[in-house]
């Protein structure tokens, strides 16, 4: 499905603030598989969805996804394949536009956009009936705009949008990271039903151990633009949250001999 | 009465101006200066044609499409050289300045004699009238050519509007809304936010160069400084549209940007009768402009400081 490989990418090249974020990365996912992707802050998650995303043209490497080299798409070519929730609520929906506004523009996602009306009766009853399956009382207030819809409402909405049409590939970057508790567990639940239900192929960055554990069928994790580890099947199943703050602590230990100091006991004693 | 009727007239013609500009900067938030050399454009163009003897709803027309492609122009200095908005602006008025005097040939051309929309509004009132030189209104006597020239305007506005209005709950238009509205998540939707800003840009300065052609066509000449402030004007209908109909549900904007337009239109009207030097009328809508700009902040830091006290 998605098959990424040797990809990096350096922001601010040749400058002081030249950050290598991706460094020759390989990832393979498979059709309907849903990995998790955690890593310590920098550490290239997010900009490996952003890659993927097309947000940005990869320095070096290919990514193909769903038989087609998408390499060099721009971002709104991309969009055909992909669905996208993004870790702030307000960037996922148009604030000033309705519900149903909104729910019109994902419908028609990656699709040719024509002078017929965005929003037909036939269109409304099935987007009434969506919208009362996030469970979130909202079918009722459908021409009433984003902007006055809380945080949590705004991101089950962008699941929504991101998956009205079924998507080859989902992308969830921290999407609950700017909720409170309560919000964020009907988020994640929310995508986690409709990950089982269209069987999506998703990659999901996430900073909580307990969505990390407990979602998802692979687990990545990355650190300094690479992947350190790659949990997949029995392996991924029993891992704890306890299990993964433990590797954390293993790449910390590891970071505090910096990398010079490293590299000259590799050459005195190897 | 004539003054009214002039003003009510001139009103209407600029609120496709307004229109323009509520796409460019409410839609948009593009500050697009173009508007400037767009009404001229649009003007030189109708007027060029008009002298040259084409039929003046093809003459109107060839003004229309003329501001289209300047708004184009601007949308693609914007996004495809990534020239910052203003400055795109600013760099396609000047040019239209050199070009509008080439259309025209000279800085004013005079279309007295010429058949315009005006001159056919006037026939047409004479074949329905039957010749009669005054008509009465509400006890006033007014011409019937005024009497036509403003009911036709009218019937277009509240076409161009209407079509506006359409055309932003279609699929292209919804789209287009959301690129001014989110940028970020309408390119995750898969649309390309660059084409949809010149294409905004494009029906921006077309209605815009409308307003122009019609304006020329009212005032029996077009002038090589007709557009000069236009941008500001445009922007004071938008605000007072705004403050007259008090939401941000698109028809009733949209509505509220044409009646802003006639009723800026006849305060200035009223304001000039009551002795205002006309050289200060500029001065006096940046001013009003600046104030519409700045009172909601002002307001907003008033009412804190009072719930603070």
């Amino acid at each position: 499905m998605l098959e990424i490989s040797g990809i990096s990418k350096t922001f601010h090249s040749g400058t002081p603030n030249e950050v290598r974020a991706l460094q020759q990365v390989d990832l393979s996912i498979e059709d309907g598989s849903f990995v998790v992707v955690i890593g310590t802050n920098g550490s290239g998650k997010s900009t490996l969805l952003n890659a993927v995303a097309g947000t940005f043209i990869v320095d070096t490497g290919t990514i193909h996804l769903a038989g087609h080299d998408v390499t060099h798409w721009p971002e709104h070519r991309r969009a055909q394949l992909i669905g996208r929730v993004f870790q702030n609520p307000f960037s996922g929906t148009a604030p000033d536009m309705s519900i149903a506004e909104n729910l019109a523009l994902a419908a028609r996602r990656g699709q040719s956009r024509g002078l017929g009306w965005a929003l037909r009766g036939d269109f409304r009853s099935v987007m009434s009936e969506r919208v009362r399956c996030l469970g979130l009382g909202l079918e009722s207030r459908i021409d009433n705009a984003i902007g006055t819809l809380s945080g949590g409402q705004r991101q089950a909405l962008t699941l929504l949008m991101a998956t009205w049409l079924r998507p080859q590939m989902l992308l969830l970057d921290e999407h609950t990271a700017a909720l409170d508790p309560k919000s964020a567990d009907q988020v994640v639940r929310l995508s986690r039903e409709v990950i089982e239900r269209d069987h999506l192929t998703a990659m999901m960055v996430t900073h909580s151990m307990q969505q990390a554990a407990s979602l998802g069928d692979r687990l990545v994790m990355m650190h300094r633009g690479r992947i350190i580890h790659d949990f997949r099947g029995a392996e991924k199943r029993r891992l704890r949250p306890a299990d993964l703050l433990a590797r954390f602590e293993e790449v910390r230990r590891g970071e505090q001999l910096d990398e010079s100091a490293a590299e000259l006991l590799r050459r005195a004693y190897i | 009465m004539t003054l009214l009727l002039g003003a009510l007239t001139i009103g209407l013609i600029l609120s496709l101006l307004a229109l323009g500009v509520f796409i460019s900067f409410r839609i948009f938030s593009f500050p697009d200066i173009t508007a400037d050399g767009s009404v001229t454009l649009g003007a030189s163009v109708t007027a060029i044609l008009l002298v040259n003897g084409v039929h003046p709803l093809l003459a109107t027309g060839a003004g229309f499409c003329a501001g289209m492609l300047a708004g184009a122009l601007t949308g693609i200095l914007h996004t495809r050289f990534k020239i910052n908005g203003l400055l795109s602006g600013i760099l396609v008025m000047t040019a239209l300045y050199s070009v509008n005097l080439h259309v025209m040939g000279k800085s004013n051309l005079p279309l007295l004699s010429t058949r315009t929309l005006a001159t056919e509004a006037e026939g047409l009132a004479t074949f329905v009238l039957g010749g009669t030189t005054e008509i009465g209104v509400l006890g006033w006597e007014v011409s019937p050519r005024d009497a036509a020239v403003l009911i036709l305007v009218f019937a277009a506005i509240v076409v161009a509007a209407g079509l506006l209005y359409a055309f932003f709950r279609t699929n292209l238009g919804t789209a287009m809304r959301a690129t001014g509205n989110n940028d970020q998540m309408i390119r995750a939707l898969g649309v390309n936010v660059g084409n949809m800003i010149v294409l905004g840009l494009a029906v921006s300065n077309g209605l815009i160069a409308l307003a122009g052609s019609l304006l020329a066509q009212y005032q029996g000449f077009a002038d090589v400084q007709m557009g000069i402030g236009m941008v500001v004007w445009g922007l004071a209908s938008v605000i007072i549209g705004e403050a007259l109909v008090g939401t941000q549900q698109l028809g009733l904007v949209i509505a509220g940007a044409v009646m802003g337009s006639v009723l800026f239109r006849l305060l200035i009207a009223i304001a000039l009768r009551a002795g205002l030097n006309p050289n200060d009328l500029k001065l006096i809508t940046a001013g009003f402009v600046f104030l519409a700009l700045i009172l909601p902040n002002l307001l907003g830091t008033l009412r804190r400081r009072r719930a603070e006290a």
